[in-house]
């Protein structure tokens, strides 16, 4: 049987692996995904944990290497897009990238800026960033992604504002450059707390 | 050679661990295997820090030409990196047993 379920999670890529994985639990693996879909189809309850991790800052070459690499461990890897980039055509720019990641093309790593890994249970918590060093850097990566953007869209509010604009494109882009910040705070929350349990141990 | 620091745990069982060509999900076993299970590293922590490790030259990934299986074994660079840091932890421990001799355990 098959299960079709409709939710934008944004940034929150927390409650989106707690979805998934609450669904898994109710017994619906999740198959496909697109940009606001989860196509499920069922399976016994409990046989599937999910993570998900953010890759949208690596070059084609990177995610592609960190990919085989997860796929190696034996883990299903799906991809899914977020949807927060400037783009030009087939090309787009993120400016939040590293290096070439900073360039996004089709195909390639365009509307493939998150990971879900599936693992089938084994009774073990399912985690990919485990070190206090890793899990800093990671989330270091999505305070700086989502910061940027928060702070590019404010930018472009002010812009807009000083050239007289239409005030809904000042409003408009003011709420998306708020909507932003979430999980920028939500992300240097993280950061300050794991800095601080790694005063004295690692 | 220049001074290191301290390596972290997880750094230092990886290094051993390739003494012997692994791949990505042995090296995962080994450290579990060794650690009696107290120390599970999550799949991304151990990209990272393969990758960090093999930046430094402290490892070597063998097997480019098979690009599904990656593996990897320590370099010479890292084998005196293991013995500064066997070094280290025996001076630590030596200390720690100064301090704590004829305390009640």
């Amino acid at each position: 049987m098959k299960k079709i379920l409709f939710r934008y999670f944004y940034g929150f890529i927390e409650s989106q692996q707690r979805f998934i994985n609450r669904m898994a639990e109710q017994g619906w693996r999740l198959i496909r995904t697109g940009r606001f879909i989860y196509e499920f189809e069922s399976c016994p309850p409990g046989a599937y944990q999910y993570c998900i991790d953010f890759v949208g800052q690596k070059s084609y070459a990177a995610s592609n290497d960190y990919r085989n690499f997860l796929e190696e461990m034996g883990y299903r890897v799906m991809t899914k897009p977020i949807n927060t980039n400037v783009s030009l055509g087939k090309i787009r720019f993120r400016p939040w990238g590293s290096g070439w990641g900073k360039i996004s093309t089709t195909p390639g790593t365009f509307n493939k800026e998150l990971l879900i890994v599936e693992k089938e249970n084994d009774g073990q918590p399912f985690e990919l960033h485990t070190t206090s060093e890793d899990k800093i850097a990671y989330y270091r990566m999505l305070r700086r992604v989502w910061a940027t953007l928060s702070i590019a869209c404010a930018a472009f509010a002010v812009f807009f504002a000083v050239k007289n604009e239409a005030p809904w494109r000042i409003i408009a882009l003011g709420i998306i450059a708020l909507i932003h910040l979430f999980p920028a705070l939500q992300s240097h929350r993280t950061l300050m707390h794991l800095k601080w349990e790694g005063k004295v141990s690692e | 050679m220049k001074d290191v620091g301290a390596l972290t745990e997880v750094s230092m069982l990886i290094l051993l661990s390739l003494y012997e060509p692994r791949h990505g999900y042995a090296v995962m076993q080994f450290i579990e295997e060794k650690t009696n299970g107290r120390l599970r590293l999550g799949a991304g922590s151990l990209y990272g820090a393969l990758n960090n490790l093999a930046d430094k030259g402290w490892i070597i990934s063998l097997s480019e030409a098979d690009r599904r299986r990656k593996e990897y074994i320590i370099s010479d660079s890292g084998k005196q990196v293991v013995l500064g840091e066997m070094v280290r932890l025996k001076e630590l421990s030596a200390i720690a047993e100064e301090m704590t001799k004829g305390a009640c355990l």
